[in-house]
């Protein structure tokens, strides 16, 4: 996010598709207001770091990247539907977010033959989503997601909340990945402001992160056991979650780590509560974990479902910039672990979780082996116990930052300007945010009941997309 | 092929005998906020300030927490720790006056049929913790299986309905209609603070906490209530235990 002396977007466009031309990825588009200018910030991603080319908006409409560049769909279309920018060439015409009239509502896309709607109250305990589902009997001819029905403005609840509570914010986004919420946008605004956080604090929250990779992805794979119909497996496998959760709860205070996470570091040494719970808790709950996930893996049963469901070629993920297990399931190397501003304490080797098959099996073995090494990281960060403060004060001073890290669902990051040390503009691009446009390829050609195969392989939150 | 009764049997029994016999939080656990009898005035306007879900009351009569607010995340204990403290007690479900009525109905009903309590969730605009915190109360450590409490799938013979989550203006029509598709006795339980009380959340996307929408009877506050505390307020809705809160949210 930079000065607001930018070019046209038109202008802007033709060095961002060079740039995507020679490699890199476009992670987002964030849409700012600075002085009753509007601003288009196109981040595009590469293994070297985040950088923001921007465009502002002058004549309507504005030429759409969509139009050749998929991974800008979603990003343009919410513009469009939330700040009323319009663009010239988005391929796809229906609204993501929906209307504002209930009426309106009921009435949206249901008026096509062999439609169904499913959602958004759904059975189970699920959060809220509607797709309209295009059928011909068994088989989806196509699906579209209809979301957005969470959306409660919490990009705009930041502005102005002070540096000492925002993490709180942070975590009300996704409170189920509340220490990948806390920590993007913690660094965000440690990296406008130039703040270098102390090791321990690093250490303590690389910890959090993977710890909260291994419960998510148990949960996912929980999910993936229970649509299977394994009882008694996603049974145990809920039972390794909760065993996370109880480790957490001891250590940090919230079984999902909430309240931990502070602008400069951690609030109280996070590190030293979590090496003295881990040295008497960690061995069960990595046993639990890894050998339920192996007992899965050996149930040909529920691998006769995943495999071949909701298959994704690499080349689709691609050009969706798909991101997290569902990229790597898909054999494209994509993890903010092993990237130069990726921030874990000792970034992650070339071992990485990487599956070539793309369906659901390919996804559910991704996360397999990432809570593994997930452990691993823990112990190698428990074993480096660096000494010293938790957190350093923050100046009040003026900036822009841009910040990744790998939540457990992928890449998410977090856009901040600030102006005195007073919050003026969060952006946030969720890893579901963008997997979900992927979820439209995933399902033509399966059938009914491989949709919560192919949902629960995804592993997304409804409400880090719709935030 | 994966021995799982032989797993299962192995790792013995799990679960918590709660509501039946006591059970705790970790000691480090952070549960909702109590005010220090005899707090200076000052520290007190300090912790309102440092409030993001202003559930802090200093003027009226009297400093005042209104637990269905809080979100437990110790802002004011840090602020002034001379006035607050944060409580690892998980009991801290709320409940609504007129919800004794409710359960007498209720209970009537499920002796008549001598059968369990069917439960509905709803997320009107949950952060998601809620939903995997609700989910953990299935799992062998609280299977609440045993207290026979069940999960089903259409309001139509739901006893009770969970809501998750602030009601978001989309929401609100999809929750009104869940609710008035079950049944006559039913009981509305908010789960988290979010619902119970709307939480920090406000603008233009918000319609409210989930009794702007439909009756609640009890909110369980907490950000999420770990899953002992859902079991709280179930007991509390069902009439088993009394709530030690008892609040007139404003």
């Amino acid at each position: 996010m930079t000065g607001t002396d930018a070019p046209e977007v038109a202008a802007a466009l033709y060095e961002i598709r060079e740039r995507i031309a020679a490699g890199s990825r476009l992670a987002a588009v964030f849409y700012e207001e600075v002085d009753g200018e509007r601003l288009l910030h196109y981040v595009l991603a590469n293994d070297g770091g985040l950088s923001a080319l921007t465009g502002c908006v002058g004549f309507e409409p504005v030429p759409a990247l969509s139009a050749d560049i998929p991974a800008a769909d979603w990003s343009e279309r919410e513009i469009r539907d939330r700040f009323g920018v319009s663009f010239d060439g988005i391929p796809e015409t229906r609204p993501l977010l929906p209307p504002g009239d209930p009426a309106a509502l009921r009435r949206s896309s249901a008026t096509e033959v062999s439609t169904v709607l499913y959602g958004p109250i759904r059975s189970g305990i699920v959060e809220s989503a509607r797709w309209v589902i295009e059928t011909a009997g068994e088989d989806f001819i196509a699906v579209f997601p209809q979301m957005f029905f969470k959306k409660r403005g919490l990009e705009e609840r930041f502005v102005d909340v002070d540096l000492e509570l925002a993490p709180y914010v942070a975590e009300h986004v996704s409170g189920a990945t509340a220490a990948s919420h806390a920590t993007a946008f913690a660094r965000a605004v440690e990296c406008a402001l130039g703040v270098e956080i102390p090791e321990r604090a690093r250490a303590a929250r690389t910890i959090l992160l993977e710890f909260e990779r291994v419960h998510q992805h148990l949960d996912s794979l929980g999910k993936l056991a229970d649509d299977g119909s394994l009882a008694v497996g996603a049974a145990q496998t809920f039972a390794a979650k909760e065993r996370v959760h109880r480790l957490l709860a001891e250590a940090t205070g919230n079984r999902f780590s909430r309240g931990v996470v502070a602008v400069g570091g951690t609030r109280g040494d996070v590190f030293g509560a979590l090496h003295e719970t881990c040295a008497s808790r960690l061995g069960t709950v990595e046993r639990e974990a890894t050998s339920v996930v192996e007992g899965l893996f050996n149930t040909q049963s529920l691998l006769d479902r995943l495999i071949g469901a909701g298959r994704l070629s690499s080349e689709i993920v691609q050009r969706y910039g798909g991101v997290g297990p569902v990229a790597r399931g898909s054999d494209i190397r994509c993890d903010a672990r092993a990237t130069a501003d990726g921030f874990m304490l000792a970034p992650i080797g070339s071992a990485e979780a990487l599956e070539r098959d793309g369906d659901a099996f390919a996804r559910a073995r991704v996360r397999q082996r990432e809570i593994r090494e997930s452990f691993g990281l823990i112990r190698r960060a428990l074993d480096a116990a660096p000494s010293g403060t938790s957190c350093v004060a923050v100046p009040a001073a003026s900036g822009c930052g841009l910040a990744r890290v790998e939540s457990p669902q992928g890449e998410l990051i977090y856009g901040v300007r600030l102006v005195g040390g007073r919050l003026r503009r969060v952006a946030i691009r969720s890893a579901s945010f963008a997997n979900w446009p992927l979820f439209v390829p995933a399902l033509p050609g399966n059938i009914f009941t491989d949709f919560s195969f192919i949902e629960h392989s995804f592993g997304l939150i409804q409400a880090e997309t719709d935030r | 092929m994966s021995n799982w009764i032989a797993r299962g049997l192995r790792r013995g029994i799990l679960t918590t005998r709660y509501p039946h016999a006591a059970d705790a939080m970790p000691p480090r656990y952070r549960g909702a906020a109590e005010i220090i009898a005899g707090a200076p005035v000052s520290s007190l306007a300090a912790g309102a300030e440092a409030c993001l879900s202003r559930a802090i009351l200093t003027d009226g009569h009297g400093p005042q927490l209104l637990m269905s607010r809080c979100f437990q995340c110790g802002a004011c204990t840090r602020v002034a720790p001379d006035a607050f403290v944060l409580s690892p007690r998980f009991d801290v479900a709320i409940v609504d006056g007129h919800v004794a009525d409710v359960r007498a109905q209720l209970a009537a009903r499920v002796r008549r049929l001598g059968r369990s309590i069917m439960i509905r969730h709803v997320d009107a605009g949950s952060d998601a913790s809620c939903e995997q915190e609700i989910s953990a109360l299935f799992n062998p450590f609280y299977d609440v299986n045993r207290l026979g409490l069940f999960l089903t799938a259409t309001p139509r013979h739901a006893d009770v309905l969970l809501v998750s989550g602030v009601v978001t203006h989309a929401m609100a029509e999809p929750l009104l209609r869940a609710f008035q598709a079950m049944p006559n006795p039913r009981v509305v339980v908010a789960v988290g603070t979010a619902a119970s009380s709307g939480s920090i959340f406000s603008g233009p996307d918000i319609a409210g906490p989930a009794e702007r929408i439909v009756p609640v009877d009890v909110a369980i506050p907490g950000a999420p209530p770990p899953p002992l505390s859902i079991i709280h307020g179930l007991w509390v809705a069902l009439g088993k235990t009394e709530a030690r809160y008892r609040e007139y949210r404003t």
